[in-house]
């Protein structure tokens, strides 16, 4: 058996796991299960949100160790799902790698949610929150603008590989800013559940709760970094909508 | 009446994150379900005027509908905890808190920001507690003979 051709498998896989939102202790567990359906009983596998590190004892006691970083991660669910599916599948068929390597590129390749789809969804969870919230339909038409201002914002800073804080301070301003501008012209329009529904796009929810689950499963650094970046997250958003609010108090009187 | 609606908003909120987390097909409908359920169960609880009780019971509620919806659709777990979660995410404490720094409230900042700490707390015990008993429950099945 080619163990570099097993630990790179088992990388792969690890990666899109961790790069598309999985947990990890998915990514982890799968990685060990890849090695021990192939007999590999010696692999060891550390996963952080942000790097991959796996090592295996070939059998006559040379390591193997491989790392790999993880500079982004999205929620890409169905790409989680297909492969925690395929690494099922070699757990009992224990296919030839080159097959596993052809079905983990192809999930690699799948469909992701277009531009203007992407942005139709952020205006949709805007305006969902904030009716959820509360909000009247005038409101929500008003919210359905800014979440989809948000992913037009998020989306031509990242063309310009802009760091995520400033990101979030820019789009949450964009949006605080939409609001409070509406609210100015009717009266009727209540600014905050306008704007906590469209920032529902940025809100770390995952995040937040996420964090405490991967501490007390044992992830430490995991959860630490997690926790950093909600942390983060939630700050720039505060950041952002809190400019927009001070700036209207003092130009508006609002 | 009023309940029943703002569920159905969480519903369509939770049916357009499913749409971005690239959710599709019969995954979609249980995960944005999962988010109705969980809504319904914290508005009915409301008589017990703490919230976070509330917020625990409701996120085990959920945390039970992934689990076992995990097992029917044979799809992970967590892909219907995340959705089924999106409406108890704090939003309204995360932005209150932010607007008594911006009015200069210390204490209001205080205790809003300590409450949204409580909530997130509370919605993490709740998905551990079952998941963890999950698993129990799994070992203890798998390893019977001991």
């Amino acid at each position: 058996m080619n163990y570099s051709d097993l630990v790179n498998t088992a990388v792969e896989a690890g990666y899109l796991l961790v790069a598309n939102g999985g947990e990890i202790y998915r990514a982890e567990e799968s990685m060990q299960r890849i090695f021990r359906a192939y007999g590999v009983e010696t692999g060891e596998v550390f996963v952080i949100p942000t790097l991959i590190e796996v090592t295996v004892c070939t059998r006559d006691g040379r390591p193997i160790t491989r790392i790999k970083r993880v500079p982004t991660r999205t929620m890409n669910l169905d790409r989680v799902d297909q492969v925690n599916a395929l690494c099922r599948r070699i757990w009992s068929d224990k296919p030839q790698f080159s097959e596993i390597r052809a079905e983990l590129d192809r999930i690699g390749k799948r469909p992701t949610l277009s531009f203007p789809m992407q942005i139709l969804a952020y205006a949709l969870i805007g305006a969902a929150f904030t009716l959820f919230y509360g909000g009247s339909p005038r409101d929500t038409a008003v919210a359905l603008f800014c979440g989809a201002a948000i992913r037009l914002v998020t989306r031509s800073l990242e063309l310009f590989r802009v760091n995520s804080f400033f990101i979030n301070v820019a789009a949450s301003f964009v949006a605080a800013a939409i609001a409070l501008t509406a609210a100015n012209f009717d009266f009727f329009l209540s600014y905050d559940k306008i704007i906590i529904g469209s920032l529902m796009n940025l809100v770390p929810g995952i995040a937040i709760t996420n964090f405490m689950r991967d501490i007390i499963a044992g992830d430490l650094i995991a959860g630490i970094l997690r926790l950093t970046e909600s942390v983060l997250v939630a700050t720039a958003i505060a950041i952002g909508a809190g400019i927009a609010l001070t700036a209207s108090r003092m130009l508006l009187g609002v | 009446m009023e309940i029943f609606l703002s569920c159905l908003w969480a519903y369509a909120a939770c049916i357009a994150f499913c749409f971005l987390f690239n959710i599709r097909g019969r995954a979609l409908t249980i995960a944005s379900f999962g988010g109705f359920l969980g809504w319904l169960c914290f508005s009915l609880l409301s008589p017990l005027h703490n919230d976070m009780i509330q917020y625990f019971i409701a996120t085990v509620v959920t945390a039970v509908y992934s689990e076992s919806m995990a097992r029917f659709a044979k799809k992970p777990a967590t892909e219907f905890q995340i959705i089924a979660l999106l409406p108890f995410v704090p939003g309204g404490g995360i932005f209150y808190t932010m607007e008594y720094v911006v009015i200069g409230n210390n204490s209001m900042f205080l205790s809003t920001g300590l409450h949204t700490l409580g909530i997130a707390g509370a919605l993490a015990m709740g998905v551990l507690l079952v998941s963890t008993l999950v698993r129990l429950f799994h070992i203890a099945r798998t390893h019977r003979e001991w």
